[in-house]
């Protein structure tokens, strides 16, 4: 048995060394704490400068408020912190920090040098530091604002240097930080110096829309839907990308609670509900949201380096987060700009109105959807009552007004098409005005009957079509028994549906939308789905599953051969489809290849 | 083989093969035609493997012989030849020379050997009817055919001699389609066919409005001889659905209606369905028709027809395709709709034996 070994308190410099290895990770930790300072200190312009992939030189300069000496001198020590006072400010702290850790675990393990000067006063103050323990303090010119440079971090923590990686990984890492707060703040301008060379430039006062396209791409920008939802005391904004830009991992999913990025396991979650039906599984879109909340309603003091965070009221968060969504990748249906004029408001706001609305139309924020008009009929409202409604029932529902209509025109995937025909007796390929597109028919058909059963299925105005002999359908004992409980269900759905004893039932009538597809083949595939779903609960999803099986069933087959009025209807039809670019499973129905793609392949870039 | 033959006729005898001819096939000789010489008559025969077709035409013959050449190629050359008599000589090799005025071609063909031998239909039975009687209750029927794969006996027109009747039927489960004639047969003929939808539709474009046409079939296979062609055809197995149980025995009101003004009414209302699932409401009054459809997020049209009707009144829905399909087919003046209810299926009748039973939609 060993001898016991006397305990001691540890002096402050070996604590704050073990304080630096939790905030202290990498140099990209440096920038993400030194750039949450200078956000916190009001900076209107920030620049981050990294050499040698930040292991010889981080630098943060800002135009803050900056410091007086006295405070600088106390900003270095460990649980200093002007952001905070007690304890329960942290219940609503509404700074990116409040730790008060940064700066003493940063300059325990790096060369550290703080320049700062508030705006009224004269002169600058310059604090040298080197492994934690203050070297000099002096009087420096400077501009107002802070510039603090960490060199050779972790000079005097070799294990840790060991870990750092290759210097290429370590910038990619500066860099993605770097990304991640000029999103959080694009009111901020930044600028990224690496190795001597400015690397990005952000100007400041932009939009978000602005700070995406300089960052994500005009490509991908195009692609992202503006997402926008205020519910009780949350608010939800930001950019949801189309399914069509989906990629295996989240690297491209960016969330930010009140303005700091973060993650919880409730909204990633949340963000695979809302694309539910659009991706299949193991798929993400690109999205980049920002959710306001009553900071009470977060608790961000989880992680020192404050990654995750949880709420009080994970539920409401995720609702929100799936609505956004949803909403905005789903609006509601539209048709031609002339509805508004068929609303019949007085004449001359009528057309006052429109004309406001198509110029809003004309210029928003990103550059425009790709808008496709079909020679269609406006929508009219209901000139009377259907005869099977109720008397004294609610009266239907009010004509959307036309500025809803016109907010989401046409989100078809083209202006106008063509169709070249189909290859291997499958796939049909369609010109563009950007490109070509390869269609999938069956996956396309099968959008297309699942928007169309699903949107009468949830406005109980379901068609059935009747059968000229009902036919005995006899099942598997299991399914059978999801088909007995699911009953009210499946007769909503359109079924005229009977239990004929033991496993079999006798279906007299289809939903008309699945057009000459067996009563066998469909009855037997939803009641399979939904034995399976049992499992997985919610019935909002189960009848999501279960009208996608009857698509599925009904859809073309993939080796149908189409006529070119069949295949140009499909197309008709999915143009107007409300997500037109994966079928209910969420695989893809079409994939686009531009003009860009095309010539840069052919080499004529 | 040597011949000779006038452009036009042979032109025409290849125009009627050529349909069956795939531009894609996986099996190359099918592109090819059989050109068989005999005595004063050659043969062109086309198939897909599931309907062949034989087209015949004078000729003179000097030499007989059979080969095979692509048959979309000579197709175009015969028709750009200056005519008006072409020379067709074949040589061992299977390469074909045609000559006619200044213009001089040479093709390359396959052997007769490699071409698919046709089914031989030896003790079949036949049966002998009018080609224009034939060709109009096919072609009032066909429509109805199901396109479902799931249910193949479906998907082709029934052809049943029966009681010294031929019923010609077509379903595909929500409406079906019956045209009944009387025909001459021996007693022991009597059975059920199923033409498949190809063979029909080959049938629509080659029969013609009057003439004798022959049927011979055996239990698998169905031939059809007419002028100078023969059809020839696997049938579609299966039992087809006893369609005689789906006819109502009677309806409670019937109503006579002017076809042409009911179809373009229809044609008009559906207009601005916006999907397959878009229903005609037909709402029957006092001596009158009112026709409705309405479209989530299309729109709505009405029509509004005098018709002589003091029943009951009835609403009742359908689809309009299906209601304007017999409409379009048929050629009499009036017809008559036998319905009882909105849920009991309607029946179109007219003045010729044909009957056209619909089931109804509903609107939850």
């Amino acid at each position: 048995m060993p001898a016991p070994k006397p305990i001691h308190v540890l002096s402050d410099h070996v604590i704050n060394k073990i304080a630096a290895g939790e905030v202290v990770e990498r140099p990209a930790s440096v920038v993400k704490e030194l750039v949450e300072n200078a956000l916190d200190a009001g900076a209107t312009q920030i620049e981050v400068e990294a050499v040698g992939g930040g292991r010889q030189l981080v630098a943060i300069t800002d135009n803050g408020c900056g410091m007086g000496r006295d405070d600088a001198l106390l900003a270095i020590e460990r649980h200093a912190t002007s952001k905070i006072q007690d304890v329960d400010d942290i219940e609503h702290v509404a700074t990116l920090g409040f730790r008060g850790e940064a700066l003493a675990a940063i300059s325990a393990v790096s060369h550290f040098t703080l320049t700062t000067r508030p705006a009224a006063d004269l002169a600058g103050t310059e604090l040298v530091i080197a492994g934690g323990k203050l070297a000099d303090v002096k009087d420096a010119g400077c501009p107002p604002g802070t510039r603090i440079e960490a060199r050779r971090l972790f000079f005097n923590v070799p294990a840790r240097r060991k870990f750092l990686r290759a210097d290429a990984t370590e910038l990619a890492h500066i860099r993605q930080m770097f990304v991640v707060y000029a999103l959080a703040h694009p009111e901020v301008g930044w600028r990224l110096v690496v190795d001597g060379r400015e690397a990005m430039r952000l100007a400041a006062g932009a939009t978000l829309g602005d700070r995406l396209r300089d960052i994500v791409g005009a490509d991908l920008a195009r692609q992202l839907r503006p997402l926008d939802l205020t519910r009780h005391d949350i608010t939800v904004r930001g950019y949801a990308g189309q399914p069509a830009a989906a990629r295996q991992d989240r690297t491209e999913q960016y969330v930010f609670i009140n303005g700091r990025p973060a993650s919880a396991a409730a909204i990633y979650h949340a963000i695979n509900e809302g694309y539910h039906t659009l991706l299949p599984p193991g798929r993400h879109a690109p999205i980049f949201l920002f959710i306001e909340v009553d900071p009470e309603q977060v608790d961000v003091n989880v992680h020192p380096t404050k990654k995750e965070v949880r709420f009080r009221q994970p539920g409401a968060i995720r609702d929100a987060v799936i609505e956004a969504i949803r909403r905005a990748l789903q609006p509601t249906p539209t048709t031609g700009i002339t509805s508004s004029l068929l609303t019949m408001p007085p004449p001359t706001t009528a057309i006052a109105a429109s004309a406001e609305q198509q110029i809003k139309l004309l210029i928003p924020d990103l550059p425009p959807p790709r808008t496709f008009q079909f020679p269609g009929l406006p929508m009219l409202p209901p000139s009377a009552p259907p005869p099977t409604a109720v008397p004294g029932a609610a009266p239907p529902a009010a004509a959307p007004t036309p500025a809803q209509e016109l907010k989401n025109a046409a989100h078809s995937p083209w202006l106008w098409c063509r169709v070249l025909g189909q290859v291997g007796g499958l796939y049909v390929v369609l010109e563009t005005e950007d490109g070509l597109v390869l269609m999938d028919p069956h996956a396309a058909h099968e959008r297309v009957l699942f928007e169309q059963l699903l949107k009468q299925y949830t406005s109980h105005a379901v068609k059935s079509q009747g059968l000229l002999a009902p036919e005995t359908v006899e099942l598997l004992p299991a399914t059978a028994e999801a088909v007995r409980e699911n009953l009210p269900l499946l007769r909503e759905m359109g079924f005229g549906l009977a239990d004929f004893g033991g496993d079999a039932f006798i279906v007299d009538a289809l939903p008309a939308c699945l057009g000459g597809a067996s009563s066998r083949a469909v009855l037997a595939a939803i009641a399979e789905s939904l034995a399976k779903g049992g499992a997985r609960g919610g019935s909002a999803r189960a009848v999501e599953e279960a009208v996608a099986q009857a698509a599925c069933k009904a859809a073309v087959k993939a080796r149908d051969v189409l006529r070119l009025d069949e295949i140009e209807q499909l197309v008709v039809a999915l143009a107007r489809a409300e997500m037109p670019y994966t079928c209910p499973h969420g695989r893809p129905t079409i994939i686009f290849t531009s003009y860009g793609e095309l010539h840069r392949k052919f080499g004529r870039a | 083989m040597k011949l000779k033959v006038s452009k036009e006729k042979i032109l025409n005898s290849l125009q009627k093969v050529q349909s069956v001819v795939s531009s894609r096939t996986t099996i190359p000789i099918l592109s090819n035609v059989l050109i068989k010489a005999e005595k004063d008559r050659i043969h062109f025969t086309a198939t897909d493997l599931d309907v062949s077709v034989i087209a015949g035409c004078e000729a003179q013959v000097t030499k007989p012989g059979a080969t095979t050449l692509p048959a979309r190629r000579i197709f175009s050359i015969f028709k750009e030849l200056p005519g008006p008599d072409i020379e067709l000589e074949v040589d061992d090799k299977n390469q074909a020379s045609i000559r006619s005025g200044s213009s001089f071609f040479k093709l390359v063909g396959a052997s007769e050997d490699e071409f698919p031998p046709l089914p031989k239909l030896d003790a079949a039975k036949t049966y002998s009817l009018d080609q224009g009687t034939f060709r109009e209750m096919v072609r009032c029927t066909c429509y109805a055919a199901s396109h479902d794969e799931s249910r193949p006996m479906l998907n082709g027109v029934l052809l049943s001699f029966k009681d010294a009747k031929l019923a010609v039927v077509a379903t595909d489960g929500r409406r079906m389609a019956l045209f009944e004639q009387e025909v001459e047969f021996p007693k022991g003929s009597e059975g059920d066919l199923i033409l498949p939808f190809k063979t029909v539709e080959e049938l629509n474009a080659t029969l013609q409005s009057a003439g004798q046409l022959k049927i011979l079939t055996t239990p698998k296979q169905i031939a059809f001889e007419f002028d100078d062609i023969i059809i020839m055809s696997k049938l579609v197995e299966g039992t087809f659905p006893n369609f005689r149980q789906v006819i109502p025995a009677q309806a409670e009101e019937s109503i006579a209606l002017e076809r042409e003004t009911l179809l373009t009414a229809l044609r008009r209302v559906s207009l601005v369905s916006g999907d397959n699932s878009t229903s005609a409401k037909l709402a029957f009054s006092k001596n009158k028709l009112e026709i409705t459809v309405t479209a989530p997020n299309v729109g709505e049209a009405s029509e509004t027809l005098p018709i002589k009707f003091t029943g009951r009144a009835i609403t009742i829905a359908f689809n309009p395709d299906f209601l304007m399909d017999p409409l379009r087919t048929l050629t009499s003046d009036e017809i008559s709709l036998e319905l009882t209810d909105d849920m009991n299926p309607g029946v179109v009748k007219c003045n010729v034996p044909f009957l056209y039973v619909i089931m109804p939609m509903r609107v939850s």
